[in-house]
């Protein structure tokens, strides 16, 4: 859920923006992170660890624990917390690790 | 890029030591990994407590909105969402931009990094709906979001008290403070009471054994005494305390001593907040855990230093400042707990005798 009307900080959502997640059109506001647009609109599972395939999501909110990674527009490994939304932004779990050394590289 | 002074952290003591130095006419370049000044301290909507004596009481936000309009007339450059990634073999700091990474050159370096949360280990506790109690306060004060509907807050400090009645606010339903000892840990009459008032059930003699559900946390299970009680919330806030960010300190290759009260490994430090590498000056809870008054006294102080030994402050003010400064840090530490102040002095005595040196050379 969003804070329309803050106790102590009023009204600041203004700019509302669609992101998709999972190809799912969620409402969220440019005053936001890409983490706390997710859990205001019910999701908490952002990606599962890579060995257990434990569900994983936002822990810190401060950019230290790496435990929100998401795939934000084709990017992997973004820090959803430390990233704000823009509109028409495409988030999908992290499900595993990038590939970053590439195929052909014999990994 | 080139400056007088590159401050590394736009929290509460790098803001404080940007006016000092931007005041007296330095150049200064404050980078942060994050969106927005201010730090922590942008999204407190409770009273800052402790503050050095100039300030009138005021909440976290308002005190971060001042700091930063005080830089308004001064050569303060701030680059946002810039985290610090390494340093250049030439000594120059490496910063990215989120696609390049460039050099920083500077005459000074200020280290203001902050602090972050320990989490509290309890079997599942890396399940989506256990964060930290800090995390929780961001989702509501800086994103706007409830982060949840029924929640149990693990720890009783004064900050997870604050936090307790700011979810409750936005209509979060807290279901207990857990507590391991007998007793709350946060030390300020007015909070417990706020907490009593709000029938905020508490639990002494307890820690959280496990927590269910699937994908998200669903259940909490409580142990106390001999019993485990079921909760049903789906929001777990862990108050772990905190501990100083060091990784840019130990990238400097600054010299570490142990401080327990202190936060642990922290860099070592003069008491100019001059660390073991000469350029590099450090303040805020990167130089200890510890108050609001001494995160922005020991930022102030960093500042001053930086100024001296650029000349453009003479060192007979430089000292008396610095003095009457360390003075404030005194009344403020010794006022909560005297083993604060006693273990900063001594920190700042064993400055000579390093006990970690050298230990990242590669
Ligand atoms: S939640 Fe910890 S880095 Fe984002």
């Amino acid at each position: 859920m969003h804070i329309k009307n803050h106790p102590i900080l009023g009204e600041r959502l203004h700019d509302p923006v669609t992101i998709y997640f999972n190809g799912k059109p969620l409402q969220a506001y440019k005053q936001q992170t890409i983490a706390a647009a997710l859990i205001a609109n019910g999701v908490k599972k952002f990606g599962e660890s890579r060995k257990l395939m434990q569900a994983r999501g936002l822990f810190c909110s401060r950019g230290r624990c790496c435990s929100c990674y998401m795939t934000v527009n084709g990017e992997d490994h973004v820090k959803t917390c430390m990233k704000m939304v823009e509109d028409e932004m495409v988030v999908i779990p992290n499900i595993g690790d990038p590939d970053v050394r590439g195929d052909s590289h014999g990994n | 890029m080139e400056t007088d002074v590159l401050i590394i952290g736009a929290g509460p003591a790098g803001l404080a030591a940007a006016f000092e130095a931007g005041s007296r006419g330095l150049d200064v370049v404050m980078i942060d990994e994050s969106s927005r000044l201010g730090g922590q301290l942008s999204q407190q909507t409770q009273m800052v407590s402790m503050l050095p004596s100039q300030y009138p009481p005021m909440k976290g936000f308002e005190l971060a909105k001042l700091l930063i309009n005080q830089l308004h007339d001064f050569p303060v450059k701030i680059l946002l969402n810039h985290p610090f990634i390494g340093l250049y073999q030439d000594g120059s700091i490496g910063v990215s931009d989120g696609k390049n990474v460039f050099p920083i050159s500077a005459k000074k370096v200020i280290v203001t990094t902050g602090a972050a949360e320990r989490a509290i280990p309890f079997l599942k506790w890396t399940m989506p709906g256990v964060m930290t109690i800090g995390a929780a306060q961001t989702l509501v004060n800086r994103d706007f979001v409830v982060p949840g509907k029924k929640a149990v807050i693990f720890g009783s400090s004064d900050f997870a008290l604050d936090v307790a009645i700011q979810l409750k606010q936005v209509g979060v339903e807290i279901e207990g403070i857990i507590e391991e000892s007998t007793k709350l840990t946060a030390q300020n009459m007015d909070k417990i009471n706020l907490i009593k008032q709000a029938s905020i059930p508490i639990y002494l003699n307890s820690f959280i054994k496990e927590v269910g559900g699937n994908g998200q946390v669903e259940e909490v299970y409580v142990q106390q005494d001999q019993e485990v009680k079921t909760f049903h919330a789906d929001l777990v806030c862990v108050d772990g305390g905190r501990k100083p960010i060091t990784e840019v300190f130990y990238q400097l290759d600054c010299s570490f001593s142990y401080q327990e009260k202190l936060g642990g490994w922290i860099p070592q430090y003069n008491e100019r907040l001059q660390s073991s590498q000469e350029g590099v000056y450090l303040g805020g809870n990167a130089a200890g855990i510890s108050f609001h008054g001494s995160i922005l006294l020991t930022g102030i102080i960093a500042g001053i230093s930086v100024c001296e030994d650029l000349g453009v402050l003479e060192a007979d003010e430089a000292n008396s400042l610095r003095d009457s400064l360390f003075k404030e840090i005194k009344i403020i530490e010794s006022k909560q707990d005297d083993h604060l102040w006693l273990e900063r002095m001594t920190h700042i005595e064993n400055f000579l005798h390093p006990k970690l040196k050298n230990q990242f050379i590669s």
